[in-house]
């Protein structure tokens, strides 16, 4: 994986080098603008953000900022009753932030829900419990340590056929 | 078996299937015998077979000629993997042009099958020469093994579990006097698939596929491969009546007959596979160590405690039942301190803890933003002296610091919830601080001695609570007759281990970033963890009896008399808790069910564990009315 973006990496260097040498007044690529990429990606999907981060380093640093993922897990939600989105953001941030909620309790949750298109408010509720006790396994070494990662989400993790 | 549940269905009607295969399977494979004194034929016939130990070798070649014979049909198919995918047509019309007499008579139902099928010339003497090889069994013991293991070394009988499921439909037309459902062909050849094909297709196949056949299957019968023959829902039920049997004989103190029976269950249990056959281990270990009370020391109630702890969690990870109890209760629990500041909550099973990052979360993540927690945390002295009740604490403590929730632990330990008393656990005046109590499955061990449970109700109600969450086994197992409590708890039992072969199952197989091990290890720590309940529960007696699980109603009825309302758990709770169950991976399995106000997760129909919220009732001014519990309380508004 890593030699697959580091070469993308290269090909896209280079193919940018050739394109702004040949032409020189195709002035704007994307990768100019991180900002404006910036944008572009908080509206992707969860995969496609995966496939984003392998596009070369700089997708990869920007999929790779929490803001990206909270943005998707935030986008269907809304304003969860009241609920301080900025209270929620410091939370998830402090138990590992956006990105490892997403992959490791919203997505495994959503595949075995039936993806639909919105996320009800009790999948968000669940998905936080379990990446509570998932920070908490991990806070206390009970993953680090050793050998097997923390198990208590284990039944997440195994493929399951969905119905 | 009262349980109908579909592992037996599916074994049954997976070893629904080819004689031959079974058969073949005695024949070729070196039986073993289990108890040296038990002659080839008693154990048949246990079985179902009538085969004299004198036709043995005369059974077994005929058996293999058979499976030649059926074999070369199907060989046709990938070799030494040889089920096609068994043909509906075909088989059903061997299903219906057959007709078998007596089948369980092995030898002539043999001799018949071979007649019907036009045995083909023999394989080329190769093939030959390496079946007529097999030295012919001598009348050795059948390996009663778990007949679900596949067989690992052959290749040609390789368990394709699904073909044999498939390929069973053969033998559904057998007399119905002779019900064959062997345990299933996984084990065994799959070629009861190619029997049928047989009519159909010319007899001259070429015979390189039974070659392969033939070495694969030759090479494998030397090392042992599980084949059991057997019958099994009439052993099944068999093997109920016998535990029950011995239970009625334990009871009379007919310890004679008990100790017999309780031989012939580890036998019967050995024929049974899954989760049947490790109940009735478990069973049959406790009713020995019950016989043998004087051999067995009593058990050492705090070594148990250090080790059902780490049980516990294997119980936590590998099924659901814990997490649907952490869950229920923490969202009583949260809705119950809404719009408080200051709350308290108090554990009466601290354990590690896993109860609490949720609701902390929970409170996190509040509209208001989070009150002040304080958490007591009650458990039994550890025998190693170890601080764990503190560890555990100092662990929430990060986790509380990380999400800025603010945190206050202390740990007490008691070696009985009775010894707890009010002032001992410093709750602050009720304007200054909300206090909730929880119990997971620690209430029943106070009914082991009179008089605890109503100190524990009353302290209880001393803290003024704003909510008392309890979660109990489904079950009553407190019966004082030891024959009523025995079959409650083989129900209760075998529908939990059934529940965890459904999820456990598909773990082992899966395991993700796990290790396979690691998976099926967490299954057998939780069976370990079951197991010590049911020595509990059939071996001990008096004070030593802790697990004395009692139905809702029971409970309903005592903390009703204690001046406890039922507080109605919201449909938030049951939205939960249902998207948790589909989450689990044998998810279909699992039921969660509302009952009146309290939460009830089972498997299939039966109700396993029950999650129920309290709160101090008002002063009970009825007149007319007797003080039935909950009927005439006003309830809470759960928001």
């Amino acid at each position: 994986m890593q030699t697959n973006k580091e070469e993308k990496n290269k090909n896209s260097n280079k193919k940018k080098k050739k394109r702004k040498e040949e032409n020189p007044h195709l002035g704007f690529t994307i990768n100019d603008n991180p900002d404006l990429l910036m944008e572009v990606l908080h509206r992707l999907d969860g995969r496609s953000l995966g496939v984003a981060a392998c596009v070369c380093k700089l997708w990869n640093s920007v999929c790779t900022t929490d803001s990206v993922w909270e943005a998707l897990c935030n986008r269907h939600v809304g304003r969860m009753d009241g609920c301080d989105d900025g209270g929620r953001s410091a939370v998830v941030a402090a138990m590992g932030g956006y990105k490892r909620l997403y992959t490791v309790c919203i997505r495994p949750v959503r595949t075995r829900l039936g993806n639909r298109a919105g996320w009800t408010r009790d999948e968000i509720q669940l998905s936080l419990s379990l990446f509570s006790i998932d920070c908490y396994e991990r806070l206390n070494g009970l993953g680090s340590g050793s050998v097997e990662p923390p198990s208590s989400l284990a039944f997440l993790r195994e493929p399951v056929n969905v119905r | 078996m009262k349980r109908e549940h579909p592992d037996s269905g599916g074994s049954g009607s997976g070893g629904d299937f080819s004689e031959p295969a079974a058969a073949s399977a005695n024949g070729k494979n070196k039986c073993m015998e289990e108890p040296p004194d038990a002659g080839m034929d008693e154990l048949l016939a246990t079985l179902g077979y009538k085969v004299r130990s004198s036709e043995m070798a005369d059974v077994a070649q005929k058996l293999e000629q058979l499976e030649m014979a059926m074999g070369g049909i199907c060989g046709g198919g990938g070799g030494g993997l040889g089920f096609c995918g068994g043909d509906e047509g075909v088989v059903s019309h061997l299903a219906m042009d057959t007709v078998h007499y007596n089948p369980s008579d092995l030898s002539t139902w043999l001799e018949s099958m071979l007649s019907e099928l036009n045995a083909p010339p023999l394989p080329p003497p190769s093939a030959a020469s390496t079946a007529s090889n097999l030295p012919p069994p001598p009348p050795t013991e059948i390996l009663l093994d778990d007949p679900l293991a596949p067989a690992e070394s052959s290749t040609v009988t390789t368990v394709d579990f699904s073909h044999n499921r498939h390929g069973h439909q053969i033998y559904t037309s057998c007399p119905s006097d002779y019900e064959l459902k062997a345990i299933p062909g996984r084990i065994v050849y799959g070629s009861d698939d190619s029997g049928p094909d047989k009519k159909r297709v010319k007899p001259s196949k070429p015979s390189s596929a039974t070659t392969v056949d033939l070495p694969a299957a030759s090479s494998s019968s030397s090392t042992s491969r599980p084949v059991v023959l057997v019958d099994s829902q009439e052993t099944g039920i068999r093997l109920v009546h016998t535990l029950m049997a011995c239970a009625e004989a334990v009871q009379q103190e007919n310890l004679k007959a008990a100790d017999a029976l309780v031989k012939q269950i580890s036998l019967l249990a050995a024929s049974q596979g899954g989760p049947m056959r490790k109940v009735a281990t478990y069973f049959g270990d406790a009713l020995a160590r019950r016989i043998y009370r004087r051999i067995y020391p009593s058990e050492d109630l705090s070594l148990d405690w250090a080790f059902s702890d780490a049980l516990q969690m294997h119980f936590y990870e590998t099924c659901p039942y814990l997490k649907f109890a952490h869950f229920t209760a923490n969202q009583a629990i949260l809705e119950a301190f809404a719009g408080h500041s200051r709350v308290h909550v108090i554990d009466f099973g601290m354990k590690q803890g896993m109860q609490w990052p949720a609701l902390m979360q929970a409170l996190a993540l509040r509209p208001g933003g989070p009150p002040s927690f304080r958490l007591t945390g009650i458990g039994p002295p550890q025998p190693d002296n170890s601080d764990a009740l503190q560890q555990v604490g100092w662990k929430l403590a990060q986790l509380a610091e990380t999400i800025h929730v603010e945190f206050e632990y202390r740990g007490f330990v008691a070696s009985s919830l009775a010894d707890l008393e009010p002032y001992m656990l410093d709750v602050r005046p009720s304007e200054v601080e909300s206090v909730a109590v929880n119990s997971v499955f620690e209430l029943h061990r106070l009914l082991a001695r009179p008089g605890a449970i109503d100190k524990v109700l009353n302290t209880v109600k001393a803290l003024k609570p704003k909510i008392f969450t309890v979660v109990e086994q489904e079950a009553n197992h407190n019966s004082p007759v030891f024959v009523e409590r025995f079959n409650e708890s083989l129900h209760y039992y075998s529908t939990m281990f059934d529940s965890i072969e459904g999820c456990g199952g598909v773990a082992a197989s899966g395991g993700g970033s796990l290790s396979p091990g690691s998976n099926s290890q967490d299954q057998v720590m939780t069976e370990v963890y079951l197991g010590q309940q049911i020595y509990n529960v059939v071996a001990c007696e008096g004070a030593d009896r802790v697990e004395r699980h009692e139905t809702l109603a029971q409970w309903r009825d005592r903390l009703g008399s204690a001046g406890y309302a039922p507080v109605h758990l919201g449909s938030n709770a049951f939205k939960q808790a249902s998207m948790l169950l589909a989450l689990f991976a044998g998810g279909d399995g699992y039921r969660v069910e509302e009952n009146d106000g309290c939460l009830m997760l089972g498997w299939h129909t039966r109700p396993l564990i029950t999650t129920s919220a309290w709160q101090i009732g008002q002063t009970r001014t009825s007149d007319d009315e007797p003080p039935i519990s909950g009927l005439t309380r006003p309830e809470s508004d759960s928001p």
